[in-house]
This record gives structure tokens, sequence and C-alpha cells, in this order.
């Protein structure tokens, strides 16, 4: 059933929330380190959804398990900042905190919904109890006041209070995966992860899941960070997109530009790879070519084996993320973008 | 394969304890001729009243002698490979049924599983162990081959059970349906897309029957219904007891076969736990890249 | 049609699963509920089934491919029962009916290098008399679908990226020249760019080799990019067949509607602008007949005779059918059915 309901446009973008720099984050392997997240620069900015784009093993999801701390074995953090400014505490930077305070911080401030994550809901547990467990270990709420909450919370995602009683298996993909989203506002963070929110759904319930997303940040005033190879669910969804490949960030921009002017190749290849409905029959190009391995990265540009327009520079010199100055849209920062097609002079970029 | 082994052995270190102990012993009982050559310098060291009774461990005799005066350091050796010889022989048998009839049932399912089941089901329900005790006490000279097959004839089911589950996880693989669209028969299928990823099942199959099959053999000589012609390991134990060995202060008779069955079932386990840790993704330590 | 032209079709084809594991569901589950419809190899056209998870598209493909016998219905190649064919009848038949399964990582034997498939199907099909020759003919096929062979020969499947393995499954599609391809979902687990070389090698197969393919996806936007034609399936039954234009732009059923309307449009300045609700289906609800149309819970068009009966599918403009009672009175016995084949 569709209703007609008023848009709210995304309000305009606040003081900075999050504030990455220079992350570096490794896996020891038998054959070598491989070099998942290679110094990245992010940010991230109050009442904003920040999408980032990229395929499969460009260190997407890599990246979001270390912004928790919950890189494993045998990977690691080799180095970087991870600044945060969350509501009613002192900056800090997430990876020199201890574990009490990072504790205090996770869900409360800071949290996370991993990819598949609809499947991990313990399946002896009704919902309002795994609600209540969720909220007593990181909150101040107890058990029953978690159980009064509980069905507000279920109803800020959508579903109906009598949800609370069921158990897991009772529900379809789509209701577990709100769920998920519900438990995971439960204590009003400022910013919350998600990795493939609407992956292995049917098409139908994605555009619920998106819609409930889009409601974190117009309704609620939350900052979001949604990671997807999906790029339509940016172009529904996101404020900025960060495109990330091998292990780096190569365009960061606001969604039109993007998608309208994608500025780097390989943001140009992703923008022509996708069909749509009603869209014209002509050829798309895709990207030939292999994504590398990040055991062992190419040299200069890492798109350079794989870019049509790869100069030689491109094989030596790795291009680092700059604002590229005098392509911005009205109102908007100029996009970033590491490409040498722009060559670099003043600490910006400019098409030559 | 000999890839995979040697992946294996780099892979998992319990694997390489597991495999280096069961190296050592059945190294250890396949020489024990020699070793009684050794010991005995031309005589046979097992010979009732070769040497003096009770003697405790020393330089000549390590693990002393016992009540016959027969060396129990050799005797630990032949123990050890008659008790290693009902292993293989049950093992392999065993198997080898489970394996024909996990496969044909696995993979043809209908009614042909449903028959294969309840055979299985049927053997399995049977005690086996009562029934053993009772064929034994029957059964006067039972050779250790007959006790052999006997056991198998009881362990086939399990191993069966476990490979049936594994053939059917296997089945629906995409890969066996694309062996299906090109024409492959069902044997071919069996053979050549199911057979060479189930070989490890198979090895684990095939050692706890062995482990089994050992262990019963000294459950019943334990209680003295073995076949008495031949020395094992479940024999010394029988012995042991008989003898009250412990009370007499010579305890090797009653260590030393406890010791190398304790070593026996550690080093497959550990091997078992190894193959596990490879080959089933889920309980690997280290986190994908 | 001759019953000489080379096609399959599928003839009221249903198949229920019964078990213990559908209790809840009343002790069986119906994965495809009576469905007609038939593939030609001349003109080789791309026709897609596009359905949501649990629809029975795949259970179609299965059924199609001689790998599950459905419970009531026929299929036929060339106009005779597959189940009724002789030994070399049967023979042709696998040769020419080939498939692209949708797991990358499944479809090879870990056991063995990727080779083997090509050569398994080179001897079961008798398709060269010597090695040199079959070398040959898999370097070739290799090229045909962009893959340098020295990159592929000789590996084990986990050396090869996702992309790859999927265009080595090409590669033995094109080795054999089928008439007709059955492809599940073969994209769902590509990335984005390399989905659309995918689906461009689809599309040079048909043009060069005249190959037939039956796309299967969940995916609306793949199947309007290959063109051609249409059915939609929803819980076993084919509810909208017609050309991709007609389906996908002038839908309606709908369900066909709804499915639209929920693509994301990779437009940032055509975004919902609506908001959707969607009616969720709990478990343990009073099991449903089937002799009803099945949409209706989620209709927003559901008249009171949809409960009441099990539509057919009828005819809403040229070739263009829906199984919806909005094109036909309810228990309306001269409205207008028509066979649901899809012809050119």
């Amino acid at each position: 059933m569709i209703q007609s309901a008023p848009v709210i446009d995304p309000p305009a973008t606040g003081p900075v929330l999050l504030d990455i720099q220079d992350l570096r984050v490794y896996y020891r392997t038998i054959l070598g380190v491989s070099r998942a997240v290679d110094g990245v620069n992010l940010n991230v900015r109050r009442g904003e959804i920040l999408g980032i784009a990229g395929e499969s093993g460009c260190g997407k999801s890599t990246l979001t398990t270390a912004l928790l701390r919950l890189t494993r074995a045998p990977g690691y953090i080799d180095g970087g900042k991870i600044l945060f400014y969350p509501n009613g505490r002192a900056p800090m930077d997430l990876l020199q905190i201890g574990e009490t305070e990072l504790r205090a911080v996770r869900w409360r401030h800071l949290s996370y919904i991993p990819q598949g994550s609809m499947n991990s809901l313990n399946p002896v547990m009704r919902v309002v109890d795994q609600f209540a467990d969720v909220m007593a270990e990181h909150g101040t709420a107890n058990a029953s006041e978690a159980r009064t909450l509980a069905p507000e919370l279920l109803r800020q995602v959508g579903l109906g209070p009598h949800v609370a009683r069921m158990f897991p298996h009772e529900l379809s993909g789509g209701m577990k995966q709100r769920v998920i989203i519900a438990m995971a506002i439960a204590l009003e963070p400022d910013l919350v992860i998600a990795d493939e929110p609407t992956t292995a759904l049917d098409v139908n319930v994605q555009r619920v899941i998106i819609q409930t997303l889009a409601d974190l940040r117009d309704r609620m005033g939350m900052s979001l960070i949604v990671v997807t190879h999906d790029m339509a669910v940016h172009a529904e969804l996101a404020d900025r997109v960060a495109v990330m490949y091998a292990g780096d960030m190569v365009e960061i921009g606001g969604v039109r530009q993007i998608f309208k002017d994608p500025q780097h190749p390989y943001t140009q290849g992703l923008i022509r790879s996708i069909p749509h409905v009603g869209g014209e029959r002509a050829r798309l190009d895709g990207i030939g070519g292999n994504a590398p391995s990040p055991r062992n990265w190419p040299s200069g540009c890492r798109f350079h084996p794989r870019c049509p327009r790869a100069m030689s520079v491109c094989r030596e010199t790795v291009p680092r993320l700059l604002p590229l100055v005098g392509r911005e849209r009205a109102g908007e920062a100029p996009p970033l973008v590491g490409c040498h097609l722009y060559p670099e002079s003043d600490g910006a970029r400019r098409e030559q | 394969m000999l890839r995979s082994v040697t992946k294996l052995w780099g892979a998992s270190r319990k694997f390489q304890i597991g495999v280096t102990i069961l190296f050592v012993l059945i190294v250890f009982a396949l020489i024990h001729p020699w070793i009684a050559d050794l010991v005995g310098h031309g005589q046979d060291p097992m010979a009732i009243g070769a040497y003096q009774a009770w003697e405790v461990p020393n330089t000549d005799h390590w693990l002393g002698t016992d009540r016959y005066g027969r060396d129990l350091f050799v005797m630990t050796a032949t123990g050890l490979e008659a008790s290693l010889e009902v292993a293989a022989v049950a093992g392999l048998l065993s198997t080898v049924i489970g394996v024909v009839v996990a496969f044909v049932a696995g993979y043809k399912g209908g009614t042909i599983d449903g028959f294969l089941n309840t055979t299985t089901d049927m053997f399995l329900v049977v005690p086996s162990f009562p029934l053993l005790l009772t064929l034994s006490a029957y059964v006067r000279s039972v050779s250790l081959f007959d006790v052999s097959l006997m056991l198998a004839v009881f362990s086939w089911p399990f191993a069966a059970r476990t490979i049936r589950a594994h053939v059917l996880s296997l089945r629906s693989r995409p890969y066996v349906e694309l062996a299906r669209v090109t024409n492959l028969s069902d044997f071919e299928i069996i053979f050549q897309e199911l057979m060479p990823n189930l070989l490890p099942y198979i090895g684990v199959g095939f050692a706890s029957a062995a482990l089994g099959a050992i262990f019963a053999l000294v459950g019943l000589e334990v209680i003295g219904l073995g076949p008495a012609s031949v020395i094992d390991l479940g024999l010394m134990i029988n012995w042991a007891i008989t003898w009250g060995v412990l009370s007499l202060g010579a305890w090797p008779l009653f260590v030393a076969p406890i010791v190398v069955l304790s070593l026996l079932f550690m080093a497959v386990n550990l091997i078992n736990i190894g193959l596990e840790e490879v080959y089933n993704p889920r309980l690997r330590q280290t986190a994908g890249a | 049609m001759s019953d000489n032209a080379k096609s399959i079709e599928l003839r009221e084809v249903s198949q229920v699963f019964r078990g213990a594991a559908f209790r809840q569901a009343g002790g069986e589950l119906v994965a495809v509920d009576n469905a007609s419809f038939s593939l030609t190899a001349d003109p080789p056209h791309i026709t897609s089934l596009v359905g949501e998870s649990g629809s029975g598209k795949s259970t179609i493909a299965r059924i199609i491919l001689g790998l599950q016998r459905p419970t009531s219905g026929v299929v036929t190649y060339c106009g005779k029962d597959i189940y009724h064919l002789s030994g070399t009848e049967f023979n042709q038949f696998r040769k020419d009916v080939q498939p692209v399964f949708q797991d990358p990582y499944g479809i090879f034997n870990p056991f063995y290098r990727v080779d083997r498939i090509f050569w398994t199907a080179i001897k079961k099909f008798g398709l060269a008399n010597s090695e040199p020759k079959g070398r040959a003919l898999i370097e070739q096929s290799l090229r045909a679908v962009d893959l340098r062979p020295e990159d592929v020969l000789g590996r084990y499947p986990h050396q090869l990226s996702g992309g790859q393995r999927q265009r080595v499954m090409l590669a033995r599609v094109h080795m054999l020249r089928p008439s007709f391809i059955i492809a599940d979902e073969p994209v769902s687990m590509l990335d984005a760019a390399v989905r659309v070389l995918f689906l461009n090698v689809l599309l040079e197969f048909k043009e060069k080799y005249g190959m037939t393919t039956l796309f299967i996806t969940h995916d609306l936007s793949t199947a309007y990019y290959v063109g051609g034609e249409a059915m939609v399936i929803s819980q076993g039954r084919i509810v909208e067949q017609g050309t991709v234009d007609d389906v996908m732009l002038r839908p309606a059923h709908p369900y066909t509607q709804l499915l639209l309307s929920s693509v994301p449009s990779p437009d940032p300045e055509d975004r919902w602008r609506d908001r959707m609700t969607v009616t969720e289906q709990t478990a343990g609800e009073e099991i449903p007949s089937r002799e009803r149309c099945l949409f209706a819970e989620r209709c927003p068009k559901v008249m009171e005779g949809c409960w009441r009966e099990r539509p057919r599918l009828v005819t809403v403009s040229d070739d263009h059918l829906a199984n919806c009672f909005l094109y036909q009175s309810v228990g309306d016995e001269a409205g207008r059915t028509s066979d649901a084949a899809i012809r050119h």
C-alpha cells in the first residue's frame, strides 16, 4: 500500500561527528600482509547519511568493523585515528580509549548493524527479551524499563507492538531486519553504521528498509553510514557518497554529483554499469579486468591496470585524495578526487 | 591428493602431533620382531621362563618381566601389533561396507535409501557388546581375524550414518547438478564427484571404527572372553588384574598397555580434530580475509 | 508451430513438495502451480522469468533441465516428453539444453582443476576426438568470453575470481553450443561492473550463435536490460507475460506494479516521493486456500471475487497476458483466455 506523505529534505550538513584519519587495517596471512584498508581519510557530519560504495574486496567491511574496534585476528589496526564527537561526552579517539569507555560508547553513541545480522537474533528469546538484554548491557535501563520501551521502538521502525512478544522464526526477513534496526537505535546513538542492510531481502522489503533508514535521519536526526555495493540504494538514501577501491577512497562527493557528474574513472565506470528499468538499451560498458589482491596492490594508482585513461604517471605515483575545485555544484563543497587526470596545485586539484 | 595431505600437515598443529604419535606407535609395533631379537639375543624373550619372574624395570628389561618371566617391553610391542591388526582389519571392513551403503543410500535416495536406512538402524539398535559376549562365550577357539570380522559387523553402521549425512549435503551442490546435466551416470558422479570430497570424512570414519574395534576387544578381554591364543594389549590388562600386579608392585604389566592405548586414542582423536579444523571452515580460528 | 520446430514446452506443470518440514503450511508446499509456457529456438530470444525468492523460479529451472521430475504436467523437447525420450534423444536433449547456475563458487568441484568441466563435456558429448582438437576448442571458447586461456587453464577454482568463474561457465556453454540456455540467477553474486559484462555475453550468444536463454532473476533492472520477453512469477503461479516493455513499462498485474514501484532508481533526483507499507506475512496464520488469487491480501485493487476463485491468464493486449480478475469478469466463462504460449 502506498501512501502519500510529505518528504522532508535532508537537513543541511552539520558539524563533523566522526573523523577518520589515515586508518590502516591489515591482515597477517601465510602469504604476506594483506593491506585491506590502507590510509583512509573520511568524515561523517551530523544529520547526514554517508554512503560507502565499492565492490567486494575493496575493504569496506574491514573499514566498518574497525570503526567499532571489532577487528579480530589475523586482522590488526596498523595505525590512524578515529576521532568521535558524541553528544554529552568529550571528544575521543576510538582507537585509543580503554575497554570500559569503549563499551560505554558502543550502542549508546555508536551502533552497528552487521551484514546478515537479521540471522543473528537469538532464536530462543522473544524480541522484547532481546531488547532488554541489549539495553541492560549497554545502557542505564533495567529489564522492565526496556520492556516498556520496546513497543515504541518497534513502532518507530514501522512494526506493530505485537511483534515484541514474537520469536525470531515467526518473523519474515524484512521484519527481522527492522527488529535489528530498532535494537540498534534503542539508546538513541549519534551514529549508526549499517553494512549491506538490504542485501538478501526481497525487492519490496528492501524499499521498506530503505525508508526506515531514511526515517532515522529525517525524523530522528541520527547520522548514518550505509555501506553497500548497490548504487541504487545510495541514490535513494545517501547525502554524500564515498567510493572505495582497493583499500582507499577514490572519490567523495555529494550524491547528485557522484551520479550525474562522476570525476574518477572508476566512479564513472560504476555509474555506467547500472542497468535500470526504462533506461536506454545501449550496451553498458562495465569495467574490464579483475579486482586486485590486497596482498599485492598495483603500484601507483591502484586502478591503473583497469583504467581506460591511464597515463604513465599513474603507474608510478599514488594520487592523493584532494578537493577538485572549479567543478562544484552550487552550494556544495567541492568533491574529493584521487586521480592524476586533475593535476595537483596548492593542495587542490584542477582540471587540465 | 598428496597436495591435500601436505596442506593438512602444515595447517594443523594437532594433526601434526597426532600423526607423529601414531607413526611412532605403528613403527614400534611393526618392529617388534627386531626388538625381540635385540632383547633376546637369539632367544625368544617371550618364551615362558625365559627370564626371572617379576623383575622390576632395569637396564636389561626396560619394563621388567611378568609372572612367567617374559620380557614386558617386547610383550608391549607384540601386543600393540596384534591390537593394531584387529583395528586395521575391522576398521577397513566396516569402512568399506559403510561407505558403499552410505553412498548408495545417500545418492539414490527414495526407496533404496529407506531400505538401507532401516537395515542400518537395525544393526545400530542391536546391543553389540552383549551379543559379542554371547558369541565369544559359545565360540571357543576364535582367531584374531574372526574377532575382527565380528567387530566389523557391528561398527559399519556408525560409519555409514555419518558418511550418508555428508553425501546428502553434497548431493545438491551445484557441481553435482552440473555433472548430471553433462550426462554423467550415477556411478560416475558418486566416484568422480563425491568420493574425492568425502575422503577426509571417510578417513575419520575409518579411524573411529578402528579405535572402536580396539576398545571393544579390550573390553572383551578384560572380562576374559577374547582369543586367548594371541597376546594383545587387552589380554595384558586382563592378566594384570587377574594376577593382582598392583598389589605386588609389578606395575608395568598394568601401566604399559594403558599408556599405549591412551596414546593411541589421543593420537587418533588429534588427527580427527585436525581434519575437522581444516575441512570444516566454521571451526577455523583464523578470520576470512 | 509444428512439432518438429525446436522448442521446450511446459504444459500445466506443477511441483508439490510434501513432507514433515511443511507441516505448518498444511503438509505440502506448492512450489510451481500449473505453469505453462514455451521457449522457441527460432528465432532465438531471451525470456526473463522474474520473481522473488521462494516464487518457484529455480524449481522451474531444475524441472526444465530434467533434474526434478514434476508432480504433474509435462515438459517436452521438440514435442516429446523428456521422460520418454530414447537414449540418443535424451543425449541430444542434454547437449542442447545447458544451465548457467547462480553460485560461482559452488559450480566447480573444489577437488579438481577448472579444465575438468570442459573435458568432461567434450568426452560425454563427443565434441572432439583428440586431445589437441579438444584443447583448441577449449581455448577458442575461453577467448570468445574474453578470458585468456593461460589465466584460467591449469588453475583450481579458488584461484579465480567470481567473475572469472562465471565466465568459464559461459565458455563451457559456448563450447557446447546448446540451443537453449537456462540461466538461474547467473549474475546475482557478481559485482555490478562484472554483471554487465556477463549480460553482454548472453546477448552476444543470442545474436551470434542463435541461443535462446531463459533468464531467471529477482532483479527487474537486469531483466529489462536483456530485453526480449518477460514472465512474472509469484508463489508458483505465472501472473504476467509479454514483451519486456509491456510487462515493465505498462505492467498490468498489481503484483508487477508493486514490484516495479519497489525498485530503487539509480537517480538521486528521482527519489521515492511516497511511503510504502508492507503487510507482513507472519507464520502461524491460518493456512490460506489456493483456490483464489494468492495476491489478494496485498492487492490495492482487490475485489470480492478475488478471494473465491482461481484467476486464469487473460489477454490484456496483444501477446500481453495477466493472471488477474481486473481483466476478466469473475465467473465469466466466455472471458477471453488464451493459450499461454509466447509466440513471435
